[in-house]
């Protein structure tokens, strides 16, 4: 549904985005992870038609997004990370002037209105001036804007930033349910723990350079999987902590809630030593787990080293 | 719809109406507008009445038709002024508005054209425009108690007006365009507002078109003297051509028709009227027949045949023609221009 081949981006002699290519297929939840600056927002940009790129290209459904721009914006529904709204108009007349601007037939547009208001949790908001409405609420007039003309590709940038908790959570069940109308979604945020949730899929982006993409299990696993021990013994927890220690492969051991957790650097053989040096000193062990990281661990890690 | 007319009608201009009337902006500018022009005329017909007083019951040659011309000008002629005030105002934010409101980039996102944007900010403006003048012609009517002025010269500073009115509606759109923060866009607009109704005029005093004062006809002042519809309008209002007004007769030619005349630089008219000039300035109104046309045709020139004020309405055009090109090249988020072409740079190392 989405490719991106080797897009670039330079202003001046700074590139803000260095030969990304990453692949959405349909119907998925594209999480587009990176710090600030990282080029997040300009891929989003490109990918709307709204920013040209140095080089590389970018389709949308098959639209060329430098070439057939008009078919893009009829392919995307795309939601900008800062934007503004009209004041003086109300949420079902800012919501129609842009179901109006996608030329949707004036018979249909009060009903799709009133359908948006109704999968964003607004109905009763539809004749309350937009501009008076908290940033939450406008995220979600927003986001119904975004689909005024059933999209089948939605570019969300930051959604969730500035939201409480709560507007947080009803955001992802907004996204979970547009994915399963069958809407493919890239969404960037810098909300770890929500993108593990809400995305199948996971780009990490950092310094105009994709470090990282694929499915969200696999980039977990790619980047974090066999570096994290957690250790339940009998008894002898302070001993096995003063054992792991010294150790030259384990770089951190911390107890939590009654277990150990250690961080090391190598493999399943060097687990496999770390397991036989507490056995071998007489510590009763009863789990010895290596535990996969999330979203946040890869992201860590992605960010500070080159990834192949 | 048709693709014109979905051009010409868009969205936007419905949006635009409805938003801008909304506001305490609107009816206030309406009312001081009024007002305004109300006052204005309230104040000329006072001191003509009090003049008129003051000269006894004789009147002191002073006609009721004369009166109304004077009326009519000073009417007129502030309605423009208080146009290049209000008009600007309305337009230099129609785009750099809706950047700094981050609401462009939601309809660089739709399937709107740059034109149609563009159009729908204008049109809404434009009928804000319109319905100013609509409501000054209340006051214009009081001149008709005193005659002088005909409908068809009202006509026509009406339509001069509202194409000025245009014009600047259109450059400050432009200038909102091009600028991407409205004070400066807003600067700019009445800067050309000025440039326009004073540049203009003062553009035909110190460059005129110089002729040969023994010819039998005045040639046109240079076009973009014409710009400014002050002049037309001062020719509209009186019915008689500003004689010398953006023309001056070559010294060399004066010279000789001195020789032959005796004295001064006389230039005999075409619609009758004999000017004389000595420096090529303003010198005041032809002492001419009084009849709107032919006098108040222009002679030469690519705009000869045409009337003063259609002259500044062909002007005006040509530069809202611009602006709108301008304009709409200038507001897409990519723009492509023949001559440029981006590469992608080589790769830095891993």
């Amino acid at each position: 549904m989405i490719a991106v081949e080797g897009l670039t981006k330079a202003y001046g002699s700074r590139l803000a985005l260095d030969h990304v290519s990453f692949e959405v297929p349909e119907r998925e939840i594209f999480g587009f992870v990176g710090p600030n600056g990282a080029g997040k927002t300009t891929t989003l940009r490109i990918l709307a038609a709204l920013l040209e790129p140095t080089g590389g290209r970018a389709f949308i459904d098959g639209a060329d997004v430098t070439r057939e721009r008009e078919k893009v914006h009829t392919r995307i529904g795309y939601m900008p990370d800062f934007f503004g709204v009209y004041d003086q108009l109300s949420v079902g007349e800012y919501l129609d002037f842009y179901a109006a601007c996608y030329r949707q037939p004036k018979q249909r547009r009060q009903k799709i209105v009133d359908d948006l208001l109704a999968l964003v949790g607004m109905t009763e908001r539809k004749g309350q001036l937009v501009d008076t409405l908290s940033r939450g609420l406008k995220q979600r007039v927003c986001l119904a804007r975004a689909l005024v003309h059933d999209p089948a590709v939605l570019l969300l940038d930051e959604p969730a930033s500035g939201l409480d908790p709560r507007a947080r959570v009803e955001m992802r069940e907004i996204l979970k349910e547009l994915q399963r109308m069958g809407k493919t979604i890239v969404i960037s945020s810098h909300i770890l723990p929500e993108l593990t949730e809400l995305c199948t899929m996971v780009g990490i982006i950092d310094h105009g350079r994709m470090r990282a993409t694929g499915s969200v299990r696999d980039v977990i696993a790619r980047l974090t999987s066999g570096r994290r021990l957690r250790i339940t013994v009998i008894a002898e927890k302070d001993a096995a902590i003063e054992i792991l220690e010294p150790l030259p492969a384990v770089k951190h051991v911390q107890a939590v809630n009654g277990t150990i957790e250690a961080e090391y650097e190598g493999d399943e053989v060097t687990a496999s030593e770390i397991l036989a040096t507490l056995t071998g000193a007489g510590i009763r062990v009863s789990s010895f787990t290596p535990v996969d990281g999330g979203l946040e661990d890869a992201f860590l890690r992605a960010t500070s080293e080159e990834v192949g | 719809m048709n693709p014109i007319a979905r051009t010409l009608w868009n969205p936007i201009v419905a949006k635009e109406y409805r938003s801008r009337m909304r506001t305490w902006r609107s009816p206030l500018t309406i009312t001081i507008h009024v007002i305004v022009l109300g006052g204005i005329g309230w104040a000329v017909f006072s001191a003509i009445a009090n003049s008129v007083a003051g000269f006894g019951s004789s009147g002191g040659g002073v006609s009721p038709s004369s009166m109304g011309i004077l009326l009519f000008t000073f009417l007129i002629l502030f309605q423009i002024v208080l146009l290049a005030f209000i008009t600007p105002a309305l337009t230099s934010g129609a785009i750099s508005g809706e950047r700094e409101r981050q609401t462009i980039d939601l309809l660089f996102v739709t399937p709107l054209a740059p034109f149609s944007i563009i159009w729908g900010k204008l049109l809404a403006s434009m009928s804000f425009v319109v319905l100013l003048l609509v409501l000054s012609v209340p006051i214009f009517s009081l001149v008709f108690l005193f005659g002088g002025i005909e409908l068809d010269q009202v006509v026509a500073a009406f339509a001069l007006t509202a194409v000025t009115a245009m014009t600047l509606g259109f450059v400050g759109v432009a200038f909102s365009t091009f600028f991407k923060r409205t004070l400066a866009a807003t600067v700019a607009s009445y800067g050309a507002a000025f440039v326009m109704l004073v540049g203009s005029p003062g553009f035909g005093l110190l460059f005129p078109t110089e002729y040969d004062a023994r010819a039998a006809v005045v040639p046109a002042p240079p076009a973009l003297a014409l710009i400014s519809p002050v002049v037309p309008l001062l020719v509209i209002a009186s019915g008689q051509p500003v004689s010398t007004y953006g023309t001056r007769a070559s010294v060399d030619s004066q010279l000789q028709l001195s020789k032959g005349a005796g004295n001064g630089a006389c230039v005999g008219l075409p619609n009758g009227g004999v000017s004389c000039s000595s420096n090529g300035g303003f010198s005041g109104y032809s002492p001419g027949t009084g009849t709107a046309s032919p006098g108040t045709t222009l002679h030469t020139g690519f705009l000869a045949g045409l009337q003063y004020w259609q002259a500044s309405i062909v002007m005006q055009l040509m530069i809202c023609a611009v602006a709108l090109a301008l304009s709409a090249l200038l507001l897409p988020p990519i723009r492509r221009f023949g001559w440029r072409r981006n590469r992608a740079p080589a790769a830095e190392p891993a």
